[in-house]
């Protein structure tokens, strides 16, 4: 219990929740403010333990990127291929 | 002559349009399918949104913004037409995010995963994500509340930016970038509990901290 309180206190004292706020903006490429990036960099290259989320977030990132698309039907794929025919 | 100008730019137009179908044909199912939950519905609804795209093709001025145009066309079909109806899957409920619930969220996240641990997790070398089976993955993406998972499914599988997904659902990028906050926050928490439940986390450890 003791341990928790003071990661709960090292949490409420850190920039670690402003970082989490701007990870997968960042992540993704979306995070266009200047400061906002130098603070990510700063603190993910400063923070063992966002740093750690963060390639976590990267490995997820990843698997996602790749997961198989279901094949489209192919009664789906006639039924586009008549409407797209039937197109005037 | 301006007929068969007229008659050309159409038939170089459907070309085009088809072109674009057949490029999108297996991420439109995809969408809907993860929407509908069964194949049928998503089928209907892949259909209806290639007929009401062509008819209204002519509102689509930059052609560059295909994508996100038709896919917000089949997420305002799916909201009008299968909401509505008796056949609609069970949607999770979930509270458009204020800033204070979201803080919260993820304040709750990082005091629950212990420093020690996290490093454990992300070490390359540790081989909890080769164990960790991409169908885990997107059970749990499924298991989100449906508003997070069609964020997360736009954004990390179909590759559409911020702007775009906000286009595509109608909402601002501000309520974008909330919903993929919380909906990877509780991605992370899922997969977390996954691998305590795994064994792949040392329980006897994380209860010091419970």
């Amino acid at each position: 219990m003791k341990d928790k309180e003071a990661n709960k206190q090292l949490v409420e004292d850190s920039d670690c929740l402003e970082a989490m706020d701007h990870l997968y903006a960042y992540l993704s490429g979306e995070l266009k403010d200047k400061d906002s990036l130098a603070m990510m960099e700063h603190h993910l290259s400063h923070c063992k333990s966002c740093f750690s989320r963060s390639e976590i977030e990267k490995e997820i990132n990843t698997r996602l990127q790749s997961t198989k698309q279901l094949e489209t039907p192919e009664s789906l794929k006639t039924r586009l291929d008549d409407i797209l025919k039937e197109m005037d | 002559m301006s007929n068969n100008k007229s008659k050309f730019a159409k038939n170089t137009l459907k070309t085009w349009f088809s072109q674009q179908i057949l490029e999108n044909r297996d991420s439109l199912y995809n969408v809907a399918y993860r929407l509908t939950r069964n194949s049928a519905d998503a089928e209907d609804l892949v259909a209806d949104t290639v007929i009401k795209a062509w008819d209204s093709i002519l509102s689509l001025h930059e052609h560059e913004r295909f994508r996100a145009w038709i896919f917000r066309i089949l997420h305002n079909g799916f909201i009008s037409q299968y909401r509505k109806s008796s056949k609609a899957p069970t949607l999770k409920p979930f509270e458009e995010s204020d800033s204070g619930q979201e803080t919260h969220e993820v304040a709750e996240l990082l005091i629950e995963q212990p420093n020690d641990f996290l490093c454990w997790w992300a070490n390359p070398e540790k081989n909890y994500f080769s164990d960790l089976l991409t169908e885990d993955i997107i059970t749990a993406i499924e298991d989100l509340p449906k508003e997070f998972q069609l964020t997360v499914t736009l954004i990390n599988i179909e590759g559409f930016s911020y702007d775009e997904t906000a286009e595509i659902l109608n909402v601002s990028p501000g309520t974008v970038r909330s919903r993929m906050n919380r909906g990877r926050t509780l991605l992370q928490k899922a997969l977390w509990q996954h691998a305590c439940d795994a064994g792949l986390i040392n329980t006897t450890q994380i209860s010091e901290y419970i």
